[in-house]
């Protein structure tokens, strides 16, 4: 079933031409929790190569598509240095997307994003580039988070597999396990084909994914990304990510120690490289402001209490530059802004936290919506 | 100790100084005055949420997976108002986080094995008497190494904790420790014990001033003071008697030199200098007296009549004069004290001005008068100078207090002042016992003097006394008539030092 696009309402579908990529590309850092996106450059190109040589990707609204319409997530899955290194040469989205489509027995009618965030933002545009397919509107994080069914897709029942996968040398897995040991098994996989793979994972039908599915995560994250370019000032830009993104202003200082440490207990079992920042806050109270990461920024303290916390994004907002700072970027003596993006409302369940909350990264804290709390 | 008082809680300060965080690290020690009733030994972050006040909270290294963990341990103790936190050291703490604690007000501690260390802490908060006798015996110890008021006052200012211990003479100078706040006489955080003086009488009083009292706590505090009571004593007995040889040993070498002595006489080895010498003139120097030069010699007394021990009195005199001139010695002699200055400084006439303004200031406990004497030069001159003050300062005795006399404004009226007025005027009365029973003695005795000083010239005598020449002679008359002959060659020294010594020391002069 191909999805006509002009027999959808005006209203509900716009278009990502490669005019659009650089707003994609600034946007997507806000829900990156400081993982950085410098040196995507080469995903960058691949995508808007793509765009030119088959056109704008049209985009449209879940609630648009037919229930019954064949949908699969698309993502890259594995190291950040290894996408930097060699980034996916474009054919490698077909090979996925086609293996998985073998396995289901349908043809996919529109292309979804694993997490509309750092380049799997672009890349999702790119499979639907590569196929002609439209890409819908919709996430399954609204974030990034380190393991694939760390997904709203997962809370909302859908399997992740089967998988397909599809490596820079032209390797092509698929996967059908149980979600669980999705993760575990895909890994391995992706070790030794380079570091990360092309996947299509999470096949399910547009009705399916109504309940499952974070919306508006692409125009969101292109409406930011617009807004970051032209802010012409701070304050602006801080309005502006408010009434976008629902940005809220933690707290705003300097940053006074930048430690990095081994992965303590508990948090052994992720793919992480443990990061504590110090930022001392302006003004006479001068709170201290601890934040804790492991790739991304996971948990704020305000003077030892528990102000924000994943899977709630926290971004550091350069002051003087007006721009995202990346963990990799930050410095001492930058002056920042430290905002908080509130997670998609089924990131706040209970069942939400126990996947993605503090606890599953190992700190043995409550989150602060937890238990009723603010 | 008093068993039937129930012990009050010990302090996060007391279990630094003698309990087991003695041992620990302190990063931040803000508000150590904190009570410590419980200990509660965490290891889980959770649980410091429901930890009870006045608690040591320790944080075992299961529930401190970070620098941040640490952080939320301070954060919980402070909104649970408990006393301490103690972290394990395997927690790299830094400047942000010692910030934190200070902030919050909350004391952060780290140990390597804070399991042991909750123990211990439990141990020690459950007999608060052992630690307090602990702290009482470790300072009875130091207090009795201590030699000096300022560092008895010390021991106590640094070994007990939350204490801020100052001793005080009864007008309310500080004699040693921390300056006092005025605070209203049985307020409780004040604890005063007196200290008598190596006499027996009252000399100081030492007042402690407590942040956190408590029944138990004051008692302790009590007893401390009480155990600084005799050191402070012997202090202040060793000090008067360190004061008092010197002054004896600066005695016997000014009165060696005076005497123009080459050596001391065998006496004990602190008496003479370092080397072993006995020469006189080179142990003055070596201590400091200058002998070339032009010397004005000053010699202090007290005024005549005043009855006091000038031995007793010397370290007071001594003390108070150093303040005045810290670079000038006093030596006690044996009617007052002596002293020299050399050199430009050397100026009767501006030692005069300049000695009533320093004295006018300084803090004497008795009325002194002050004799100048006459520049000169060297040794010699240092000798001469001594005596004229001397004699100048017992003139000066007779005019009242802080008078200075110049023995150069003097003249021969120096040599009756050597006189011992008091003693001729009671063989006077005697030897006028007539003469003194008259109604108008007075004025007899005042014409006699005046006849004597005027060699017999009785004209002259009318003039000086302003009434006429006839009046004289039958005073004359009623003076022989009392068995007195004012013409008799042998008598007439005799009556005119009888007659300056009563117009000198009776009322009817």
């Amino acid at each position: 079933m191909r999805i006509d696009p002009d027999r959808l309402t005006a209203d509900s579908v716009q278009a990502i031409s490669a005019q659009d990529v650089p707003a994609m590309v600034a946007g997507n850092q806000l829900l990156c929790s400081a993982m950085g996106a410098a040196g995507v450059d080469g995903v960058t190109l691949c995508v808007t190569q793509l765009l030119r040589k088959h056109g704008p990707v049209p985009l449209l609204d879940l609630a648009s598509l037919p229930p019954e319409a064949m949908c699969a997530a698309v993502g890259a899955v594995g190291g950040f240095a290894p996408l930097i290194e060699l980034p996916p040469f474009g054919d490698e989205f077909t090979l996925a997307v086609r293996a998985l489509e073998e396995r289901v027995g349908r043809r996919l009618d529109a292309i979804v994003s694993l997490n509309a965030a750092g380049p799997n933002a672009l890349f999702p545009i790119a499979a639907a580039a590569a196929l002609g397919l439209p890409l819908v509107d919709c996430d399954g994080m609204g974030r990034i988070l380190p393991l694939i069914h760390q997904t709203t897709y997962a809370l909302g029942g859908l399997p992740v597999t089967p998988l397909a996968g599809a490596s820079q040398s032209g390797d092509v897995v698929v996967l059908d396990t149980r979600s669980e040991r999705a993760d575990r098994l895909l890994r391995g996989v992706v070790d030794a084909s380079g570091g990360f793979m092309i996947c299509a994972l999470y096949p399910a039908t547009a009705g399916e994914l109504r309940n499952a599915a974070i919306t508006g995560s692409t125009s969101r994250i292109l409406r930011a990304g617009r807004l970051l370019a032209t802010a012409s000032g701070r304050s602006s830009a801080l309005a502006g990510l408010a009434h976008t993104m629902g940005a809220r202003l933690l707290a705003s200082g300097r940053i006074s120690e930048l430690c990095h440490s081994s992965p303590s207990v508990g948090t052994r079992h992720y793919p992480s490289m443990p990061t504590s920042i110090v930022v001392d806050e302006y003004g006479r109270a001068g709170r201290t402001v601890r934040l804790e990461a492991q790739n991304e920024l996971l948990l704020a303290l305000i003077d030892g209490a528990v102000a924000a916390a994943v899977p709630d994004i926290l971004c550091l907002f350069d002051r003087q530059k007006l721009r995202l700072v990346g963990l990799e970027g930050v410095i001492v003596g930058d002056h920042v802004d430290v905002l908080v993006i509130p997670a998609a409302p089924m990131w706040h369940s209970s069942r939400g936290l126990a996947v993605a909350g503090p606890r599953a990264f190992g700190f043995p804290v409550c989150h602060p919506r937890e238990g009723g709390r603010r | 100790m008093n068993r039937q008082r129930p012990p009050g809680p010990l302090t996060v300060a007391e279990l630094v100084h003698s309990g087991p965080l003695g041992r620990a690290h302190l990063v931040a020690a803000p508000h150590l005055d904190q009570h410590v009733t419980g200990v509660s030994l965490i290891s889980d972050l959770a649980q410091a949420r429901r930890c009870a006040p006045n608690t040591a909270l320790v944080v075992h290294p299961a529930a401190a997976p970070g620098v941040w963990a640490l952080e939320s341990a301070l954060r919980f103790a402070w909104e649970r108002n408990a006393s301490c936190v103690v972290a394990p050291s395997e927690i790299s703490v830094t400047d942000s986080t010692k910030q934190l604690a200070e902030r919050l007000r909350v004391p952060l501690f780290t140990v390597d094995d804070p399991a042991e260390q909750a123990l211990e802490l439990a141990a020690t908060i459950a007999d608060t008497e052992a630690v307090r006798c602990r702290l009482t015996a470790r300072c009875a110890v130091l207090l009795g190494e201590r030699h000096r008021p300022q560092d008895i006052v010390a021991v106590i200012n640094n070994e007990v904790p939350g204490v801020r211990v100052v001793l005080v003479t009864p007008d309310g100078h500080t004699l040693a420790g921390r300056a006092a706040d005025n605070r209203p006489a049985g307020d409780p955080h004040q604890v005063r014990v007196p200290v008598p003086g190596p006499d027996g009488r009252p000399w100081a009083e030492l007042v402690a001033h407590l942040a956190t009292p408590s029944p138990s706590w004051v008692q302790t505090v009590e007893t401390i003071l009480r155990v600084a009571r005799a050191p402070l004593a012997a202090a202040i007995a060793h000090a008067q008697l360190s004061s008092a040889h010197q002054a004896s040993k600066d005695r016997l070498l000014l009165e060696a030199l005076l005497n123009g002595e080459a050596t001391l006489p065998k006496g004990p080895p602190a008496l003479h200098s370092t080397a072993g010498r006995t020469d006189v003139e080179q142990i003055a120097r070596e201590a400091g007296w200058r002998l070339d030069g032009t010397h004005v010699a000053v010699c202090l007394r007290p005024l005549e009549g005043e009855v006091c021990a000038l031995d007793a009195i010397t370290p007071g005199i001594v003390a108070a004069w150093q303040e005045a001139f810290p670079q000038l010695p006093l030596v006690p002699m044996p009617r007052g004290w002596v002293t020299w200055f050399t050199g430009e400084s050397a100026d009767p006439a501006l030692l005069a001005d300049l000695i009533r303004r320093r004295l006018a200031g300084a803090r004497i406990p008795i009325a002194l008068a002050t004799g100048i004497g006459q520049p000169a030069t060297g040794l010699k001159g240092l000798r001469q100078s001594v005596a004229e003050a001397d004699l100048a300062a017992e003139v000066a005795g007779r005019n009242g207090e802080n008078s200075v006399e110049l023995y150069g404004e003097l003249g021969p009226r120096v040599v009756l002042a050597r006189l011992p007025l008091a003693e001729i005027a009671d063989a006077a009365l005697v030897l006028l016992a007539d003469l003194a029973a008259d109604p108008r003695t007075d004025v007899l005795v005042e014409t006699l003097s005046v006849l004597l000083d005027c060699a017999g010239s009785t004209g002259q005598a009318a003039s000086r006394l302003g009434v006429h020449r006839n009046t004289v002679l039958g005073r004359i008359e009623r003076i022989r008539a009392c068995g007195v002959d004012p013409d008799a060659p042998e008598q007439r020294l005799a009556l005119h030092i009888a007659c300056y010594a009563l117009r000198s020391t009776r009322p009817w002069k």
